[in-house]
């Protein structure tokens, strides 16, 4: 037992960083340790050693600024080098805008979308508000009247929602939107009825969803899900699909066949039992999408999100 | 089966040789990481995470429970010793803990925080486990308005507590809230005083600037006063450890910080530090060595450290019962659970009771595992106080860039630690103090969100601040904080104050 | 300190004094001045990101103001003479730090660092400061970024470390590249 005990905390402490002399893949998480982006990358690295497709993977963290910090530093260090991979997602679409950051997504080699989590619409169990339809009325009545719980101005959770009054006609400018600091805030302030709905992620609401102390409007995704038993936005009169991705890039400069080959090793992960088990376990969907699809659907996104971003007022 | 039953039944696993020795791991890795100035317990578990990944579930959870405090405990110890706190909620303990180290006691300084902790854990642990539902209820009645009004209340209760200046405090307190400003504006996604640099859009980390303001600078104002300072400490004055007297003026602070630390650190928003902050403020106010405070009072190492270490558990309480992670540290704490397949939330405590059980009886062994792990090292780690200066200063710089190197590996944030560490210095030649800047990059932002969220919910209705109970409660006490010492100070010149103190005695 | 004011009966205007008074409302300034520059629509909470600014600043000039009026009457604090040329070390090891960390990696910038603060301290035997700094760097990254997954700018000196310790454990423990 001792042995095991001895060999496992050596192993823990020392196996990683010195399995192997040359690094296969450095990814690049543009956040801080243990956030959405740095768990992504670790499942990347996790998946793609497990498998077999490559043979040593570092994670790096660089946090700042939606990942725009992390995301100019990819886009120098990895000019030309197919060795270097990094983490996005949709929430650096806004940060890039709204931080006016002078790099984009269009610096780094977009490879594919791994993941999506759809947005959710909760109220508290004890609210008079039974349905979209409910809340579509409640806000075109009053817009002011509605304060919606969700993360910072900006995020997804604030895009939706000027997406979803837009969508049904009124001005996304006069969505009462209440920005609150991540993790279970806006939880909190929906929970303790401190504000009309709550928007997020479904992760951020599922357990007391599942408690019975918050009650879905609608979820965001194009057709219902089996994780959530709710209608979606579509079925409840409006015609809106969000979805919060995750992707990975490559650096500029390189060539088709280092492209390809990236390609290739990133499709091989997806597929991996590896990758499927860890999908499971965190509960997220895999919206797997590549090559040019990705990118034309990538194209179209930061066109939709600088219109909302302007009609919201935070980008000029 | 009933509560204790299930404790008890956790506490049997484990007490088992390998859990044992799985918590021994723990708190060791933990208190490692922990020292290190600017990485928390937060940024600690989620380094240490993967290593408990190769453990089965229940050993797993009990190293992750001695990491955790051992990551808390970690940063009490550079504080006391090296003036150099090792995150947030350690601040407070390097203002009188520091100078107790300085006069020779930092023996006793290390021993109260570390029997101040375990006791703290101990009560906060058990408190989490009988009465966590009620907690969670009166956290959740908090909201924008009544965070506002706690801040206040923090605002006016922690600025009469430092210094005599009154002029010097405020500038100091002033200086911390225009830091505070820089960064992105949450409500508005817009960048205040950024001027263009991606790297201020995030705003000032605290712990860079508290390193920055404490280590640096005093390691800068002490190399100024060149052989006018004394060449080196004298590391032990007395007894190595707590007296009779050092006992008698600690049990009431540690009980009393653990009343306000557990609740603060149960709120969604409420934060380890603020409870660090109340304790101190609290604890000037009650003690009758009032003199003493500034020049090393150890009411104000052992309250603030029982507060620390009772808000981690609180911390715990919406966690394991909302699943809301409250804190970076919960957050993570939810990854690491997510590994198991298991979802804190409300029906935690119903669908996985062994494993609940098992990691609260895993928190008090952790706890116990690291009283009894540091108490005999208070001698060895005092000793470091004798190493001669120049080294001694070299190391803590060593380590202080390390920890802001190490949580963030940009050269923007080294650049921010010369700027604020030439600031702090700047300050103690001045005499202004440090704290408040501080406390005023701490308080500032999340008294100014809250109240803006407060309006926009209310609609632009200022009436709504006072229009709860708790909320109006909680500026009734801030009025009174206020106005008090005014209305004393006006009747003969505080003779009344006086006099209340010659009755203390 | 109030005691220690009251028996000195110079008053004379304190230079020093005014210039942190002068720093205390150009801050003020700035942040004015920038406040000025936000986008102040907001429907609803009427305090918008620009309110708080306004009052930091407002209260930052106030303070300064304060701070000259004591500054004229002689009443602020005395302060004991400094030594610059100790601070300049310190300052110069950890201008040295930033600037040379991201190419000779962690352990020689900041063993630099070490040996710079520890002459500003008066030690100045380099052939021990330097050589000390650098392996306790080492040791320290070693520990931190090898073993804790700490993410610690490596140079030259590192690389070598991390191959001759894979090469090492290769050797003792078979396998264990795989």
């Amino acid at each position: 037992m001792k042995h095991t005990i001895a060999a496992s905390i050596l192993a823990a402490a020392l196996a990683l960083p010195f399995a192997a002399q040359a690094a296969d893949y450095s990814v690049m998480a543009p956040a801080a340790p243990g956030g959405g982006w740095d768990q992504t990358a670790r499942a990347i690295q996790d998946a793609l050693t497990g498998a077999g497709i490559a043979g040593n993977v570092q994670v790096t963290n660089v946090p700042g600024a939606g990942g725009t910090i992390g995301l100019a530093q990819f886009a120098q260090e990895a000019k030309g080098d197919p060795s270097k991979l990094i983490v996005s997602g949709y929430v650096m679409v806004g940060a890039i805008l709204t931080n006016k950051s002078p790099v984009g997504l269009d610096a780094i080699t977009p490879i594919a979308r791994l993941t999506g989590e759809y947005e959710v619409i909760v109220v508290p169990a004890s609210s008079d508000l039974k349905t979209l339809d409910d809340l579509t009325k409640k806000l075109k009545a009053d817009p002011g009247s509605v304060s919606w719980a969700g993360g910072s101005a900006g995020g997804t959770d604030h895009i939706t929602a000027g997406l979803y009054a837009k969508t049904v006609g009124v001005d996304p400018k006069s969505v009462n939107y209440v920005a609150f600091s991540g993790g279970g805030e806006a939880l909190a302030a929906v929970l303790g009825s401190q504000t009309t709905v709550g928007i997020s992620g479904y992760g951020e609401f599922q357990s007391q969803v599942e408690a019975g102390a918050l009650r879905v409007l609608g979820v965001s995704a194009p057709d219902r899900i089996a994780i959530v038993d709710a209608p979606t936005f579509k079925e409840g009169g409006v015609d809106l699909v969000v979805q919060n991705w995750r992707m990975i890039g490559a650096g500029p400069d390189l060539s088709a066949e280092q492209i390809a080959a990236i390609n290739a090793d990133i499709e091989k992960m997806v597929q991996s039992e590896q990758w499927k088990k860890t999908l499971e376990t965190k509960g997220w969907i895999n919206t797997y999408l590549a090559g040019d699809e990705f990118k034309a659907q990538l194209a179209k996104e930061i066109d939709s999100t600088t219109a909302i971003l302007k009609d919201i007022g935070l980008v000029s | 089966m009933n509560t204790l039953d299930l404790l008890i039944q956790g506490l049997g696993v484990a007490i088992q040789p390998m859990n044992l020795l799985y918590a021994l791991v723990g708190v060791t890795l933990g208190t490692l990481v922990g020292v290190l100035p600017g990485i928390g317990p937060a940024t600690t578990v989620a380094l240490l995470l993967p290593v408990t990944y190769r453990l089965d579930p229940g050993g797993s959870l009990i190293m992750f429970a001695g990491i955790y405090y051992g990551g808390m405990y970690g940063g009490s110890t550079t504080s006391i010793l090296l003036n150099t706190p090792g995150e947030s909620a350690s601040i407070v303990t390097a203002l009188e803990g520091n100078k107790m180290a300085k006069n020779g006691r930092g023996g006793a300084a290390l021993s109260t925080a570390a029997i101040g902790s375990f006791v703290a854990g101990l009560i906060a642990t058990m408190a989490l486990a009988f009465l966590a539902p009620w907690i969670v209820k009166f956290a959740l009645a908090f909201g924008p308005r009544e965070y506002f009004a706690l801040m206040v209340l923090a605002f006016v209760t922690v600025s009469a507590a430092f210094g005599e200046s009154t002029l010097r405090g405020l500038t100091s307190l002033f200086v911390g809230l225009a830091l505070g400003l820089i960064g992105i504006d949450q409500q508005t996604g817009q960048a205040r005083l950024s001027f263009g640099v991606p790297d201020l859009l995030d705003g000032v980390e605290v712990t860079t600037l508290a390193v920055a303001m404490f280590a640096i600078g005093e390691t800068l104002f002490v190399a100024a006063q060149g052989r006018r300072a004394p060449d080196r400490v004298e590391p032990v004055r007395g007894s190595l450890w707590m007296n009779a007297a050092d006992w008698a003026r600690s049990w009431k602070p540690w009980l009393r910080g653990t009343i306000i630390g557990f609740p603060i650190g149960a709120m969604p928003a409420g934060g380890a530090e603020i409870g660090t902050f109340f304790s101190y403020a609290v604890e000037k106010r009650l003690s009758r060595h009032k003199d003493e405070f500034g020049n090393g009072a150890i009411e104000g190492v052992a309250g603030p450290e029982a507060a620390n270490n009772a808000s981690a558990a609180g911390t715990l309480v919406p966690l394991l019962t909302l699943g809301l992670p409250t804190s970076a540290t919960a957050a993570i704490m939810l990854a690491g659970f997510q590994q198991y397949g298991l979802q804190p939330g409300p029906l935690l405590f119903a669908t996985n009771p062994q494993l609940v059980w098992g990691l609260i009886a895993s928190l008090l062994i952790a706890n116990f595992m690291l009283v009894v792990l540091n108490l005999p090292m208070v001698g060895m780690w005092v000793r470091l106080l004798a190493v001669p200066k120049p080294w001694l200063y070299a190391g803590i710089l060593l380590f202080a860039t390390l920890g802001t190197i190490g949580a963030n590996p940009s050269v923007a944030e080294l650049v921010m630690l010369l700027v604020f560490g030439l600031m702090g210095y700047g300050l103690r030649v001045f005499g202004f103090p440090i704290a408040p800047v501080v406390v005023g990059l701490i308080l500032g932002p999340m008294a100014e969100q809250q109240l803006r969220r407060a309006l926009a919910i209310s609609q632009g209705d200022v009436g709504v601040l006072v229009a709860s109970p708790i909320a109006a409660v909680l500026l009734g006490l801030a009025l009174i904080a206020l106005v008090l010492p005014l209305i004393l100070r006006a009747r003969g010149r505080g003779q009344i104050l006086a006099a209340v103190g010659a009755d203390d005695d | 300190m109030s005691t220690e004011l009251s028996q000195k009966p110079a008053r004379r205007p304190d230079r020093a004094a005014l210039a942190v008074a002068a720093v205390l409302i150009a801050v003020g300034g700035v942040i004015a001045w920038d406040a000025s520059h936000l986008n102040a629509a907001v429907r609803y909470a009427r305090i918008g990101p620009q309110t708080v600014p306004y009052v930091v600043a407002v209260g930052l000039a106030g303070l300064g103001l304060w701070t000259i009026i004591e500054a004229l009457r002689g009443d602020f604090p005395e302060r004991e003479p400094q030594e610059v040329r100790p601070v300049l070390w310190i300052v110069g090891g950890l201008l040295l730090q930033l600037l040379t960390i991201r190419t000779v990696g962690f352990s020689i910038a900041t063993g630099l660092l070490f040996a710079l603060v520890a002459r500003g301290f008066g030690e100045r035997r380099w052939w021990i400061s330097v050589p000390a700094g650098v392996v306790i760097s080492m040791l320290v990254w070693l520990l931190f970024a090898r073993g804790l997954a700490l993410t610690l700018p490596g140079g030259p000196l590192e690389h070598a470390l991390s191959a001759a310790l894979s090469a090492l454990l290769t050797l003792v423990v078979p396998g264990s590249a795989a």
